[in-house]
């Protein structure tokens, strides 16, 4: 059974229809891109997959169960959590709050026990700091713990935001445009974070990206979308060579 | 740190707590006359109304202006109440005031459940139009009922002004907010405020959140607003205005929204300046207090304006701030005393106590000025800040 699959998932807006019949299957541990020009509609099913746009018709299945209209909070507690393209950090908590707010996901402790400040949600609020402080380490962000996320550099936003995601210790994460405004240098240590996300925790990775060379060298499987519809499917390879994607990137042949 | 050091230490602090304003209340009944007393029962609940407060706008970032209104729901619930259930008999007091304070601050939570869940759809600007429209509604209903006495008000049959209770309901206040950011819950509430889209992304339920934050807050207005009634004996819906819901806003936001220590500094600043004011004996001719205003601007702009241009030596750099403060005043006294004895605007003099309000906006246009993010901004005091302030001198000398 797929983790995560789009069954015929279509929805308009009014008169136009930003994502148009579009099917494909996530398995567990894939690393799995979507790509396409802009405008194809690849934030808008990311948007349907969390929960923020509920689909036109179609399903989204995750785990065999239909969750396309579920709320956003209620998606991230079965297991998918996102990041953002335009970075949605709290800007005043610091990096390693950012991350603290992730894990408080999986927090046991009543909201009670909160305003009494009791023994447990002590103990369980230093668990959740050592829990975020070893994920900080796996963005590299250990140093910056402390320092107010809306001051720290775009690359290493873009990081924390990966990190709050794992925190929040979802089956499926996934990434909306991960490497955007990244040096060379930043894009291969994000490249090896995702890997490491993949092989060492264990979770399926979904990413939107626009850097091809980043796409090709880091997915095994990539959905192509262009203009709402599903244009191609397959690995890098199928999908460099084939003419449509390079029609929808490049334009017609003359 | 053990559970039992824990528990221990949490014993004694409320062991604390209660002693302190135990004592308090014993000291201060004794010492000081009736003026200063119901000083020190107002700054007590002010404390309390605007630490609540920072709780719905501060802390969960929720615009709302219309505290008065759970203020207000608090005191008539328990006048009214108090009233019907013990219309005549002697009561041992603080016993019963609990009980008076209970019903308020229920009633008051309820109100701030009602409030809450339909007000969620709406953020910012919108969302403090309907609170404010609530505060407003609130006092209108009740200015309209005339078994609650109507725009006549309401006479309590019991008056009793426990300054041990308003005390302790301040500290419960403030240590229940802080509590609440000591622990992981509290960054729940944080995120809401910092972004709504990422909070609800990262699993945050943003209706419970909200609707918990206005409950609480409103809970604690509710308290405050028992005991403001059984203080005077007697309310009336002008006691509630919109001008007390601003007024709170406005020392939650001097605070540094977020700031439970800047909340209770700015509540009893606040509170503080036009009463004291009131009975302070000064006069300011025209002249002078035209000096004044326009020294006041003076100062605040060359603080800025060294704040921008000076990049240089701490010590000058203080120096060169310690002119702007003093400089416009120098000069514009000169020039008030100038004016005054030619008399240009008249030669009315003002007391302090006509001027109350004139310098309250004064300061406040001062401090947003120069600190537009309040005075602590999202910052806290804590004995660990303290510590590293202390230590970084003590390794600079």
């Amino acid at each position: 059974m797929a983790l995560l699959r789009m069954e015929d998932v279509t929805i308009k807006f009014g008169g136009l229809t930003a994502v148009n019949q579009v099917n494909f299957d996530i398995e567990k541990g894939d690393l799995f891109g979507l790509i396409g020009p802009n405008g194809a509609g690849k934030t808008t099913c990311f948007n349907m997959i969390t929960g923020v746009y509920t689909p036109t018709s179609g399903k989204v299945i995750f785990e065999g169960n239909d969750i396309s209209g579920t709320p956003p909070n209620k998606i991230a507690q079965v297991g998918i959590c996102r990041t953002f393209q335009n970075i949605r950090l709290f800007g005043a908590l610091s990096a390693l709050e950012n991350v603290m707010v992730g894990a408080y996901l999986r927090h046991q402790t009543s909201l009670f026990s909160g305003f009494m400040l009791s023994p447990r949600a002590i103990r369980e609020t230093a668990e959740l700091r050592k829990k975020s402080m070893e994920l900080l380490s796996v963005v590299n962000l250990a140093d910056e713990a402390s320092s107010r996320s809306s001051d720290m550099s775009y690359g290493k936003q873009r990081r924390l935001e990966i990190a709050r995601a794992m925190a929040t210790d979802p089956k499926l994460i996934l990434l909306d445009e991960p490497a955007a405004g990244m040096n060379p240098q930043e894009k291969d240590e994000l490249r090896a974070v995702v890997h490491r996300i993949r092989d060492e925790f264990e979770k399926t990775v979904l990413l939107i990206e626009h850097d091809m060379k980043f796409v090709m060298n880091l997915c095994e499987k990539i959905v192509v979308l262009d203009h709402g519809e599903e244009i191609a499917a397959g690995g890098p390879d199928e999908i460099r060579s084939n003419p449509k994607v390079i029609e929808a990137y490049l334009g017609e042949p003359v | 740190m053990s559970l039992g050091k824990i528990l221990g230490k949490r014993a004694l602090s409320i062991l604390a707590a209660v002693g302190v304003c135990v004592l308090a209340q014993m000291v201060l009944t004794q010492s000081v006359d009736g003026f200063l007393l119901r000083l020190f029962f107002l700054g007590g609940l002010y404390v309390t109304l605007a630490v609540s407060l920072n709780l719905i706008n501060g802390i969960t970032g929720q615009f709302s202006i219309g505290h008065a209104g759970f203020y207000m729901v608090g005191a008539y619930a328990a006048g009214l109440s108090s009233n019907y259930f013990f219309p005549r008999q002697s009561l041992d007091m603080p016993a019963y005031l609990l009980v008076s304070v209970l019903i308020g601050s229920v009633a008051a939570a309820i109100a701030g459940l009602i409030v809450g869940l339909p007000s969620l759809r709406l953020k910012g600007d919108y969302l403090a139009v309907v609170t404010l429209g609530f505060g407003e509604i609130i006092r209108i209903i009740t200015l309209n009922q005339e078994a609650w006495g109507g725009s006549y008000g309401y006479n309590l049959n019991h008056k009793h002004q426990s300054l041990a209770l308003v005390f302790l309901l301040a500290i419960v206040c403030i240590a229940v907010c802080r509590n609440l950011l000591k622990s992981a819950h509290g960054l729940a509430f944080l995120a809401v405020r910092e972004d709504e889209v990422a909070a609800q992304a990262m699993g945050i339920n943003l209706t419970k959140t909200k609707v918990v934050a206005f409950v609480v807050g409103a809970t604690f207005a509710g308290a405050a607003g028992a005991l403001f009634a059984h203080d005077s004996g007697f309310i009336n819906p002008d006691l509630f205005k919109m001008e007390l819901s601003f007024l709170i806003l406005t020392m939650v936001v001097l605070g540094g929204t977020g700031s439970i220590t800047g909340s209770v500094l700015a509540a009893a600043t606040l509170f503080l300046i036009p009463e004291l004011l009131r009975i302070a004996k000064f006069e300011v001719s025209q002249g002078v207090l035209l000096g004044v205003l326009v020294a006041v601007g003076v100062m605040v702009y060359t603080i800025r304006l060294v704040e921008r241009t000076f990049h240089g030596e701490k010590t000058q750099k203080s120096l060169l701030l310690l002119g702007a403060v003093v400089m416009p005043y120098v000069v514009m006294f000169g020039v008030g005393k100038l004016l005054e004895t030619y008399t240009i605007l008249g030669d009315k003099f003002y007391k302090a106590n006509d001027l109350r309000w004139v310098i309250l906006a004064i300061v406040l246009l001062v401090v947003m000025l120069i600190r537009p993010s309040g005075l602590f901004g999202h910052h806290e005091f804590s004995w660990d800040w303290l510590r590293s302030k202390m230590n970084r001198r003590a390794v600079e000398a």
